[in-house]
């Protein structure tokens, strides 16, 4: 179990859980885009946006990987299979406190359920469990984050002889 | 004022908001209908669809009155006078904005009780009745102020120098009397899932004076210097009441099932925002100035609409849901008896190829604003201009969302028209990706159908559908979105064909045949504003400016308007206020201004 399998998980994982998030945006499953509505955060610019909000979603998706690597080397095992419930946690937090709550408490362009007629935001808000982008997102977000977990986990845990 | 069986007229009511959600203010001083936290959310006062059992925060004088009501200049908030012969009281009604001095409870409606001369005893008292009146309110105190709660609804009651609050069944009130120049005030802070936020009376004072000053300096900023100046700024601020702030999405009304007709049972729910709104209010916007506004509701339709890209669902919830399934609320008796008492709208699932035309003239307006549309975005729009190509053949049930079988509505194909010239046009300036020979042989095909099949020679006019020989208001927007007919003869025409066939007085009708509904429908406002455009349009100044006065004296005490108006007795009728009304309102204004400059 190393640092570098976790951040190589990390690096894979995000491509995939991005990848899928994009999949299902794209065949009608939800209306949630990570890139632009972190991107937006930085620009109103949805071209720049995408750009940085990609950049900026592989930096969390490693940030992520090392606080995974926290939890296997407390735990002192990894795994895909532990991975993955790490990933189910993960979409928990993303979907309930992360992406729902915090993320439009400091986003300059999207609104929040207490957002009045003083403001005029760019984004709507995701709501719980982001709901607000369609039925089917908290599904995918939570699929796609136990891939994700998956990847990290079984990379920390079966990689470690390469490094 | 008087009520009928404990209901206000329609037109009696002012409205207060917040960005967020909506309230209805009687002229005696009742707040008969309020959804909280949002304005798609269930009802918490719901008097104007159940007068026993709805819900309302009364406060009017004891004694017999005489009022008085108005917006304080250039504002959303709304003042009532009373006079009683024991002298008068002013009240001060709005829906407060948030705060960053203090916390700010989730949602407020304050009430500002001045008195002016003698001494009037004033009583008021709260009923919610939560969740449509299914939840049954309890009553209770905390921290010393009074409660009114159901579930992960509450309301905090707070007044100074409104008397003793007394506790009572399913609700809380007092009776109090003011010196000449004391004044009282009243809070409720409504709250769902968070914990109540219990403001001192300092805080209150200072967030009602903040969201005065707010609504002045935004209605302030209407750029338009016309002859019709007041009403067209009334009418911008109630349309910023329909915009739902969090999203940016716009409701076409905050009320639901307001009859078309007391009695029937043509009631829907327009707490929604329908894309078919979309050009007229990236219009209306623009044109006044409010390019924040016209930009968030841009993005908005843009971001709701992506799961159903390249089609278009006709309405989104305004937390851009798509689900707005219709059921019925049997237990309210509805506005004077009208049932059933729908909430949802069934017509989501409507097929309605107009919703295309309003989309792309909506982007083409905000790129001639000079406001940018990004690459990706472009290549969205150009795969909705190709589902159109494809689609415009079909039968759909048209603008009106009638009930009635689906038909080769000649609006919908000229919509289409619309929408595939201004795709064209957009990818000339290389905005959309360049699929224009395509989209414009499909425009000129759509044209000929039109102009072959959409025209009744007999009738001299355009025509409801191509197998439905009858003149119908919504054919006006062909005028107002530039369709270019085979000659310039057949506008002047459609315009004498509507005044001919439709018109009754300065009232429009949207049509004289079936639309699959039983019952009968006031005249369309909607219609008569855009046949005041039309007009202007048309050249035929002289004209709309006489039409447009006569119907801004149609307007409430409040200068606000309905979705239809009975013209025999000059009722209000339908959702109310209405935003696609005040948006046509707004644009022919501007219209006819331009047209006599």
């Amino acid at each position: 179990m190393t640092l570098w399998g976790a951040l190589a998980g990390g690096f894979v994982g995000t491509i995939v859980l991005t990848s899928s998030l994009r999949f299902a945006q794209e065949t009608g499953l939800t209306r949630m885009d990570i890139p632009l509505m972190l991107g937006t955060v930085f620009t109103a610019s949805r071209s720049r946006a995408n750009v940085i909000g990609y950049a900026a979603h592989f930096v969390n998706g490693l940030l992520f990987a090392l606080v995974y690597y926290l939890v296997f080397r407390a735990v002192g095992h990894a795994g895909w299979l532990f991975g993955l419930g790490l990933g189910a946690v993960h979409a928990l937090f993303a979907g309930g406190a992360l992406v729902g709550v915090l993320l439009p408490a400091v986003h300059p362009r999207m609104g929040t359920p207490w957002s009045d007629a003083e403001e005029t935001p760019l984004l709507e808000p995701p709501g719980f469990m982001l709901e607000n982008y369609g039925s089917r997102t908290a599904i995918g977000n939570l699929a796609a984050h136990m891939l994700y977990g998956a990847i990290v986990g079984g990379f920390t845990g079966h990689l470690s002889s390469f490094f | 004022m008087e009520r009928v069986d404990g209901y206000a007229a329609i037109r009696d009511y002012a409205v207060i908001g917040d960005g967020r959600t909506c309230a209805l203010v009687a002229r005696d001083g009742a707040i008969d209908w309020l959804c909280l936290p949002n304005v798609d959310s269930p009802s918490t006062f719901a008097r104007l669809l159940d007068a026993e059992r709805g819900g309302a925060f009364e406060l009017s004088p004891v004694e017999p009155f005489e009022e008085e009501q108005a917006y304080l200049d250039g504002t959303n908030v709304l003042q009532t006078t009373f006079r009683t012969a024991s002298g008068t009281v002013r009240v001060t009604d709005a829906m407060t904005l948030t705060d960053v001095v203090s916390i700010a409870p989730m949602r407020e409606i304050v009430r500002k009780v001045e008195a002016l001369e003698g001494r009037v005893r004033i009583r008021w008292q709260v009923t919610p009745r939560f969740g449509y009146g299914r939840r049954e309110t309890k009553v209770g105190r905390r921290s010393g102020r009074p409660f009114l709660f159901a579930g992960r609804d509450a309301i905090a009651v707070s007044a100074w120098d409104a008397g003793t609050i007394g506790l009572g069944d399913r609700a809380v009130g007092s009776e109090f009397e003011l010196d000449p120049g004391q004044d009282a005030l009243i809070s409720l802070a409504a709250t769902y899932k968070e914990p109540a936020v219990l403001s001192g009376r300092d805080d209150v004072e200072r967030r009602l004076n903040r969201t005065e000053r707010f609504w002045k300096e935004w209605g302030g900023r209407a750029r338009y210097d016309g002859r019709w100046r007041e009403q067209v700024v009334r009418s911008a601020l109630m349309l910023k009441l329909l915009v739902f702030a969090p999203s940016g999405a716009i409701v076409a009304a905050p009320t639901a099932s307001l009859p078309e007709a007391y009695g029937g049972g043509r009631n829907w729910d327009y707490r929604y925002s329908w894309i078919r709104d979309a050009s007229w209010t990236l219009d209306a916007m623009l044109r006044l100035g409010y390019r924040d506004e016209a930009t968030a509701f841009f993005w908005w339709i843009m971001h709701a609409s992506r799961i159903t890209q390249p089609r278009l669902q006709i309405l989104y919830r305004v937390d851009g849901g798509l689900h707005a399934k219709e059921t019925t609320l049997a237990e309210f008796p509805g506005y004077r008896g009208s049932r059933p008492v729908r909430v949802g709208n069934g017509a989501v699932d409507q097929v309605q190829l107009d919703v295309y035309g309003s989309l792309f003239e909506a982007a083409s307006l905000y790129v001639e604003a000079g406001c940018h549309i990004d690459p990706d975005t472009g290549k969205e729009l150009g795969k909705i201009a190709d589902y159109v190509a494809k689609h415009w053949r079909d039968k759909d049930s048209g603008i009106w969302e009638v009930r009635s079988d689906p038909a080769h509505f000649t609006q919908s194909k000229a919509l289409c028209w619309v929408a595939l010239d201004r795709a064209a046009r957009l990818a000339e300036r290389g905005i959309l990706p360049d699929r224009r020979d395509r989209w414009r042989a499909e425009a000129d095909a759509i044209r000929a159908f039109v102009e072959e099949e959409g025209w009744d020679e007999e009738l001299r006019s355009y025509v409801r559908a191509s197998d439905q020989p009858e003149v119908d208001g919504c054919l006006l927007t062909m005028a107002l979105l530039d369709y270019p007919p085979s000659s310039g003869e057949r506008m002047q025409l459609l315009i004498d064909a509507v005044r001919r066939e439709l018109a009754d007085g300065p009232l429009v009708y949207r049509y004289r045949g079936d639309d699959g509904v039983e019952g009968k429908e006031g005249a369309f406002l909607t219609c008569s504003f855009w046949l005041a455009d039309a007009l202007a349009r048309a050249g035929r100044v002289d004209e709309a400016i006489e039409l447009m006065d006569e119907l801004l004296g149609l307007g409430n005490h409040v200068g606000l308007f309905p979705e239809e108006m009975d013209p025999a007795t000059r009722d209000y009728l339908g959702n109310y206020p209405q935003g696609l009304t005040h948006l046509a309102l707004v644009n022919a204004a501007i219209s006819i201004t331009d047209a006599e400059r």
